[in-house]
């Protein structure tokens, strides 16, 4: 099998990842499409026999962290702006957002993002701890007391149904 | 209350722990209703989150996606497909039947066990190829020898689809007989010096394009097309 029907077939489960690191699924596809842009221009760095997924989830991981201090930095360098031209029109927003949510989408979203993607790689995509551990590049430990916290969180932000 | 922690609870919902500690869990758990509550919690949630994401799984890949990964099948960095195409490529049936003679595949008397044959003055896929090309889908051909690529409906009806073999890849679109070969460009297996020339999936992309009316078909759109047998 060629490197790009290796991709082809791990790709739902990629989306699926990037479904369970973004605020909504445009941004997941959007994350999704530039990993495999990604992937495709740094496959020389891929090494034949080690696993294509975990090293898609680790890209769409740096991807997403990048993105998000750069999204950080929008907001901070368009915040006044858009505040004294819409006054209340971005929490509005945000309101409707949040409707449009379920409970889950929600409960995730406001996981600190060492939580979620701990919580994403494990739970929802089924990594051993080991795996995640290496696509974090963090320590078991540490993968591990975040696991707690973050299911800590949901627990509690679910109640009772979870 | 027992000695059991959040973290070993949880291990043992992730499946982490080996069986030694797993029934001293076990154990615990049947003894204490309230770590027995926690157990059931967390295994609820687990639930709930694969559950959850579940759905997106088993979505058909967007378009666009699939196309990228399909477009990029063959690229070759040392040759720009562009000027590849500028300098030594013709279109249609020229390219088409010079290939064949310079690969040396085909039996052009019509029979012969080739993936193409020559009938009437058009190429058609037999063998392999046409079983391919009739009965393959693309979500599920992990080992085929051909692959599948996109499957569409052609400007002004009827369908087509792209593949790939080691060596041959092309586009092919069924006609009442069997498939007719649109174009053919040497395949995944060959070697360097024909690949450089070739770029072959820039051009199939481009053949895919013009004949293309709207976009390819997502996996439930191709298997009922094949359940139709293409007609």
């Amino acid at each position: 099998m060629s490197f790009e029907s290796d991709l082809l077939a791990i790709l739902p489960r990629l989306r699926r990842f990037a479904a369970s690191l973004s605020r909504d699924r445009a941004d997941a596809d959007d994350l999704c499409q530039a990993a495999l842009e990604k992937a495709l221009r740094a496959r020389d760095q891929w090494q034949p026999g080690t696993r294509l997924d975990s090293w898609m989830y680790r890209i769409m991981r740096n991807l997403w962290i990048d993105e998000g201090r750069s999204r950080q930095r929008a907001a901070r360098t368009f915040a006044p702006e858009e505040a004294g031209e819409h006054v209340g029109h971005a929490g509005d927003r945000d309101v409707e957002a949040h409707v449009m949510l379920s409970d889950v989408d929600r409960a995730m979203r406001s996981l600190p993002e060492e939580q979620r993607e701990a919580i994403a790689l494990v739970l929802v995509e089924g990594l051993s701890y080991k795996e995640a551990a290496e696509v974090l590049d963090i320590p078991m430990g540490t993968l591990t007391s975040r696991l707690v916290r973050g299911r800590g969180a949901l627990i509690e932000l679910l109640g009772e149904a979870a | 209350m027992t000695d059991i922690d959040e973290t070993m609870l949880i291990a043992l919902v992730d499946g982490e722990l080996d069986e030694v500690s797993r029934r001293r869990i076990e154990r615990a758990v049947a003894e204490d209703p309230a770590l027995a509550a926690r157990l059931d919690m967390h295994v609820r949630l687990r639930d709930r989150l694969a559950d959850h994401y579940a759905p997106i799984e088993a979505e058909p890949v967007p378009a666009a996606m699939r196309a990228l990964l399909q477009a990029e099948a063959k690229v070759v960095p040392l040759a720009r497909p562009v000027a590849a195409r500028r300098h030594a490529w013709m279109t249609g049936g020229a390219i088409a039947a010079s290939l064949l003679l310079g690969l040396g595949i085909g039996h052009f008397s019509g029979g012969g066990d080739g993936p193409v044959a020559v009938e009437q003055g058009t190429m058609v896929a037999q063998g392999e190829l046409a079983s391919a090309l009739e009965t393959q889908l693309a979500s599920a051909q992990d080992s085929a020898p051909i692959r599948i690529g996109l499957s569409f409906r052609r400007k002004g009806g009827g369908w087509c689809r792209s593949f790939e073999g080691q060596a041959i890849s092309g586009v092919a679109c069924r006609q009442e007989q069997g498939w007719q070969v649109q174009q053919l460009v040497p395949g995944s297996g060959q070697e360097t010096a024909y690949r450089q020339a070739s770029s072959g999936d820039a051009r199939l992309m481009a053949t895919v394009d013009a004949l293309m009316d709207g976009s390819p078909l997502d996996a439930a759109q191709e298997k009922a097309a094949k359940a139709r047998r293409w007609q």
